[in-house]
């Protein structure tokens, strides 16, 4: 459904020194710089599949997201999405796709949310029937009934979060891009655009491309991921895989029978691995993955042990290790 | 609006009473004094018709904040989308013009140099129509300049005081200088604001009128052809805020 191949995005930036000299200065002569968003991005996303987008502030996610729904266009490269180039703007391109940005609001807010959603559906030309049917379902889900005939400036940001996403989905797109949908939200709303996210993907199988900084987005949304830095994908595949191919270490967590550390066994600990966290009877220590099972004989060796777990490490550290700066690509 | 318009007239009324005292002569150019204070209410009124739901600023603060890019999502035409936001808003100074019109009007007394008959009314329908159109196409040149500049107000401002003044916004036309004249029939400003208003005051003879019309539409043709390439490049260097 998404096809990417060496797609490139370069933005020409003005650069201006602070001062009012500076600012005359620029009247006459600009210093421009070249900012690589995107740098030859190759993916493809089929249907029924959540890719989560990762990357830092200004990695490119959003530049992508943006060229791949055509508002942007790209200074190299091709995509096709739907049979589409999506920056020459066909109508049947735009009647089939959706982005969501949870940074900007797309909805008109003078107007109640059941008024801007009779206006989509001129804009899509949605058949009555339809409408009805997908509004009535829509707002079931996110359970915001009450909130329909309420101005949109009006709506606290989690109900005008899940207005913006039955406005995204009205059309039944078959492609959506998801643009950080839970930022600023509280758990327990985040949670519900998750699950929403979650059967609406169950039921219509769209592709979908999220992009979120928060990883528990990403974790129970997505099955592979990638990782983009400094405009360059560094990383694709599923999310469970990142942590066994790059995590570089596991926990071990053990909890010692009634026994006093002294200086001598936390030496010990601190040869066996690095980030030792002592807490009374509790000790965690971060082992090298290759050394682990050695390790943990030798402190069953050495201490009285009530109980010893191996952990993975969180897929937030390992995906942080390699947004920032971890090279995959020479793996 | 009300409170506008009463300063305009007595602005009008002090100014042109002065000219006419002045001068001593009954007649400036073609318009007696009854005349042209009947022009400057009429190209007040039309020309918040013409102007009615103007955009003022929109396309380009969506450009530079990133609205735009809802648009660019949705199938439709972007242009067309905004007029037709344009026209929504034009109706209620419609109705205001027309009020003001039948309460003013009855008073201002008889003149030799205005006609006003139902048909100028008539006749000015078709002229209002096109000059909202064209005004709305020409206010967009200058706010597609957001795509390339960082600042397009005060073009825009400069944009639309020549408009009012070569458009006939301030004074007819005809009190320009000789010279000036072939110029301006030629130019579109005056498709704006003059030409709708003499139409309603029985100036302009229906083989004129028919002219004007054809020459109005030629302009909308014109600008939207100046328009869309415009439009086209300014696309290309969108960056929807941030990257």
């Amino acid at each position: 459904m998404i096809k990417v191949q060496n797609l490139r995005k370069v933005f020409r930036v003005h650069k201006k020194p602070p001062g009012l000299s500076a600012s005359l200065k620029s009247l006459f002569r600009r210093d421009w710089i070249e900012k690589v968003a995107v740098e030859g991005a190759d993916f493809t996303v089929e249907e029924g599949e959540i890719v989560g987008l990762i990357g830092a502030n200004g990695a490119g996610k959003t530049t992508l997201v943006k060229m791949l729904s055509g508002i942007i266009h790209p200074s190299a490269g091709e995509a096709r999405v739907l049979g589409y180039n999506p920056w020459e703007k066909h109508d049947a391109f735009r009647r089939q796709i959706s982005l969501i940005m949870g940074q900007k609001a797309q909805l008109w807010w003078d107007l109640p949310g059941a008024d801007c959603f009779q206006l989509l559906r001129e804009i899509y030309q949605i058949p009555q029937q339809q409408f009805d049917h997908q509004l009535n379902r829509l707002t079931q889900l996110l359970n915001v009934g009450e909130e329909l005939n309420i101005q949109i400036r009006r709506l606290s940001l989690g109900e005008r979060m899940k207005m913006e996403l039955i406005a995204a989905l009205l059309h039944s797109p078959r492609v959506v891009y998801l643009d950080e949908p839970t930022i600023g939200l509280d758990i327990t709303t985040q949670k519900a655009v998750r699950d929403f996210l979650l059967s609406y993907r169950k039921e219509e199988s769209p592709a979908m491309i999220l992009t979120s900084h928060y990883m528990e987005d990403i974790e129970r949304l997505c099955e592979r991921i990638i990782i983009i830095r400094e405009g360059e994908l560094i990383y694709d595949g599923s999310l469970r895989k990142v942590i066994e191919q790059y995590a570089p270490y596991k926990r071990l967590t053990l909890h010692l029978q009634n026994q006093t550390l002294d200086e001598s066994s936390k030496e010990i600990f601190s040869k066996m691995g690095e980030k030792v966290q002592i807490q009374s009877d509790q000790v965690s220590i971060q082992v090298p993955r290759k050394n682990v099972t050695e390790v943990a004989a030798e402190l069953l060796r050495k201490f009285k042990i009530h109980d010893l777990s191996i952990d993975e490490p969180e897929i937030s550290d390992t995906i942080e290790i390699l947004m920032g700066g971890k090279d995959l690509r020479q793996e | 609006m009300f409170v506008n318009l009463a300063v305009q007239l007595v602005v009008l009324w002090a100014l042109w009473t002065a000219v006419f005292a002045e001068s001593g002569k009954e007649l400036v150019g073609e318009w007696d004094l009854t005349g042209i204070l009947s022009y400057g209410v009429m190209v007040f009124l039309t020309g918040r018709v013409v102007r009615g739901g103007d955009l003022q600023m929109a396309v380009a603060s969506e450009i530079y904040d990133g609205s735009l890019s809802r648009y660019l999502l949705y199938p439709l035409n972007y242009g067309v989308t905004k007029y037709a936001q344009q026209l929504g808003n034009v109706f209620p100074n419609i109705l205001q013009s027309i009020v003001m019109a039948a309460c003013i009007l009855p008073f201002m007394g008889s003149s030799s140099s205005v006609d006003l008959h139902v048909t100028g009314l008539l006749m000015c329908m078709p002229s209002l129509i096109l000059a909202h159109l064209l005004f709305y196409i020409m206010g967009l040149l200058p706010q597609l300049v957001a795509f390339w500049a960082d600042n397009v107000w005060s073009l825009s401002v400069l944009m639309r005081f020549i408009t009012m003044l070569l458009g006939g916004a301030t004074i007819p036309l005809s009190l320009f200088p000789e010279w000036s004249q072939g110029a301006l029939a030629i130019l579109p400003f005056r498709y704006l604001f003059e030409f709708p208003t003499l139409v309603i005051l029985g100036k302009v003879s229906v083989n004129d009128w028919l002219t004007g019309l054809l020459t109005c539409a030629v302009w909308c043709v014109v600008m939207s052809l100046l328009v869309i390439p415009v439009w086209r490049r300014g696309n290309l260097r969108y960056t929807g805020v941030g990257i």
